[in-house]
């Protein structure tokens, strides 16, 4: 039996009906560049440019003008991969797990956290290019003849698992977020008036009619595709964090990290969504549908998955510990009370520490006090990701071999271009597509049980 | 049966009865009804999914399931029989003296072979059996189709009791009725 439920929260406020859902949700569209539009864009834009100009400088001199050194072989480049490959994890997990869950408080934030896990993907995928150095015969990653110069590549290599995760990953999420925005094309196809407009809309809605026939299938695809992405979701943060654990460098030689890298992507993928969302629900007016309840939603999970990895971390410092390996206790002692500390302690309070006010519902119902702690978020998270590569790597087995490392001008001036990437990227995206899925949220507007 | 659904295809058909609804509870009622006093509904159009609609009008459970079980296999296969010739047979690579035969080293290639082909494989077979395609112009009865408004389509043809369905969708709360005869829609 189907009826309005009297007990759940609305998911959707404001007594919205589907009529207003489609025309606020195609606003932006149909409407010119707000000013805050063209500034954001413009700053994306400018970041762009140094993203730019700092490939040039690397390409041109070669990656000697970043300062990573024969211990600290992997440095800023390595720690902006994970990190940017763990925000991407976000949008998947949105749309695929908590499909599954039957988690209907996702239809309104799963297409801009499908597109951030896409333009998240894109930047991350810049580092390792790029560290190879040679990027012109990049392709040697791939599994191609070996008439072109090296053998066949070593299947047992976590960083050629990689070279299939990423691509797949990115490959799915792509196909999983088209497929999604085929029957909102076909809206915004039938409201736009100009010429070229309707060509591109027409063209990319793939003559989408609405029909059930159609639909029943469109059903059928949605669950198989977010049965697919669950486990490989699961197996991009699993195999990024084996180029690390199938090591011998202490700090990295962890079986716990496979467990702790997911539950770390997932809490700052969550955390640049709430970034992201409470600025645009902001912005552009979208209170109604992204509501305090989705806010608090989504703070319960940066809560529970900042509390794992914290559990991670003292699992990590014990089983240092317990190990009885010199080099190992060395290492965690290291991270905690060597030269690099502070990056250590960053960590900790913003990933550990800092979370744990969501168990108060004010900072959960609070957007202002979220986005701070979302930035807090993204912050700690880099600084793990940056804990991990660098201390492990400057003081390893050889006390000869013990360097410090910073990031050069270039290597900050990559990082910020990705940003320029991502957002230039997103800002598009606002403005040619619907951000919200419109089609799903017509199904909840009832509230139905 | 061909790839691509033949019903989806409006072209060619020779009149079509349009209930035009504007709540999806009139809407399943009147489906309902219609299925009820034998009329075969050809199809319904609506802006998001209406649950149960599928069943209600007839539409079969989709097999794409087994063709993305298909396709998975396809993947895994392939995975398997690359690394095997490249790793086995073409070239062997003794590295850190790991055995050269199947390690669980290879399964993550397996899986991510695994999971492109069926999601690619599977999509493909959607967009074929479901007749979208880049560029192709859609046949839309109405112009808020996509929007709000919810359209049963029922082709009429010998033995059909026009007015009888009509009356049906009337009653179940339609917004209005058209007749559309050759590609021009008149309101009844």
């Amino acid at each position: 039996m189907i009826h309005d439920s009297l007990i759940r929260e609305r998911l959707v406020t404001g007594g919205k009906t589907a009529t207003d859902v489609t025309r606020d949700i195609s606003r932006p569209i149909l409407n010119k560049p707000s000013t805050s539009w063209k500034v954001g864009f413009t700053l994306s834009l400018v970041f762009l440019g140094i993203f730019v100009a700092s490939l040039f400088w690397t390409l041109w001199t070669g990656i000697g003008v970043w300062n990573i050194n024969k211990s600290v072989m992997w440095g800023w480049d390595i720690t902006n991969f994970v990190w940017w490959v763990g925000i991407g994890h976000a949008g998947t997990l949105i749309s695929a797990i908590l499909l599954l869950f039957r988690q209907k408080w996702r239809m309104s934030i799963n297409r801009s956290a499908e597109a951030m896990t896409i333009f998240a993907v894109i930047c991350a995928a810049m580092f390792p290019v790029f560290h190879m150095g040679r990027v012109w015969v990049g392709y040697w990653a791939l599994p191609l003849p070996n008439a072109f110069g090296s053998l066949w590549v070593n299947f047992n290599s976590p960083l050629l698992w990689d070279v299939f995760a990423i691509s797949t990953y990115f490959s799915v999420s792509l196909l999983f977020w088209y497929i999604g925005l085929i029957p909102d094309i076909a809206t915004i196809r039938d409201k736009v008036k100009g010429k070229y407009e309707k060509f591109f809309y027409r063209f990319f809605s793939m003559g989408w009619t609405g029909s059930t026939r159609t639909w029943a299938r469109y059903e059928l695809v949605s669950l198989i595709l977010a049965g697919l992405s669950t486990p490989l979701v699961l197996s991009v943060h699993t195999i990024v964090s084996t180029d690390f654990a199938t090591s011998v460098v202490p700090g990295w030689h962890t079986t716990i990290f496979p467990p702790y890298f997911v539950a770390g992507a997932i809490f700052s993928g969550f955390g640049m969504v709430a970034t992201l969302l409470i600025v645009a629900r902001k912005v552009m007016n979208y209170e109604n549908y992204i509501t305090i309840g989705h806010l608090d939603a989504m703070t319960k999970i940066i809560m529970l998955t900042g509390s794992l990895v914290g559990i991670a971390y003292l699992t990590e410092l014990f089983i240092a510990w317990y190990s009885g390996v010199q080099y190992e206790q060395y290492a965690f002692m290291n991270r905690a009370t060597g030269p690099y500390w502070w990056a250590y302690w960053s960590m900790m309070s913003c990933n550990v520490i800092a979370p744990q006010v969501f168990w108060f519902k004010w900072a959960r119902t609070t957007p202002w006090f979220i986005f701070m702690m979302s930035i807090v978020v993204n912050v700690g998270m880099w600084f793990e990701r940056f804990v991990i590569i660098v201390t492990s790597l400057h003081r390893d087995y050889l006390p000869s071999s013990w360097v410090m490392y910073s990031g050069s001008l270039t290597e900050v001036g990559l990082f910020l271009g990705t940003f320029g990437i991502f957002f230039t990227c997103f800002f598009l995206f606002a403005k040619f597509l619907p951000v919200i899925n419109m089609s799903e949220v017509k199904t909840i507007l009832r509230n139905r049980e | 049966m061909g790839l691509i659904d033949k019903n989806l295809s409006l072209r060619n058909r020779r009149k079509l009865i349009l209930g035009i609804f504007d709540d999806e509870d009139k809407l399943m009622d009147a489906s309902s009804a219609l299925v009820h006093e034998g009329v075969h509904i050809q199809d319904v159009y609506t802006p998001y999914p209406v649950h149960g609609l599928d069943r209600i009008i007839g539409v079969k459970r989709s097999n794409l399931s087994v063709v993305a079980f298909l396709c998975g296999l396809t993947g895994f296969s392939l995975a398997c029989l690359m690394i095997w010739y490249m790793y086995v047979y073409d070239w062997p690579m003794n590295i850190g003296n790991k055995p050269e035969r199947f390690t669980p080293s290879w399964i993550p290639i397996m899986f991510e072979s695994t999971v492109l082909c069926t999601a690619y494989g599977m999509g493909f077979f959607f967009f074929i059996r479901n007749r979208l395609l880049h560029g192709i112009q859609p046949e839309l009865l109405h112009d808020r189709q996509t929007d709000d408004t919810m359209v049963i389509c029922i082709e009429t043809g010998d033995g059909v009791n026009e007015s009888k369905i009509v009356d049906i969708m009337r009653s179940k709360g339609a917004t209005e009725v058209r007749e559309r005869n050759g590609g021009v829609q008149t309101t009844i």
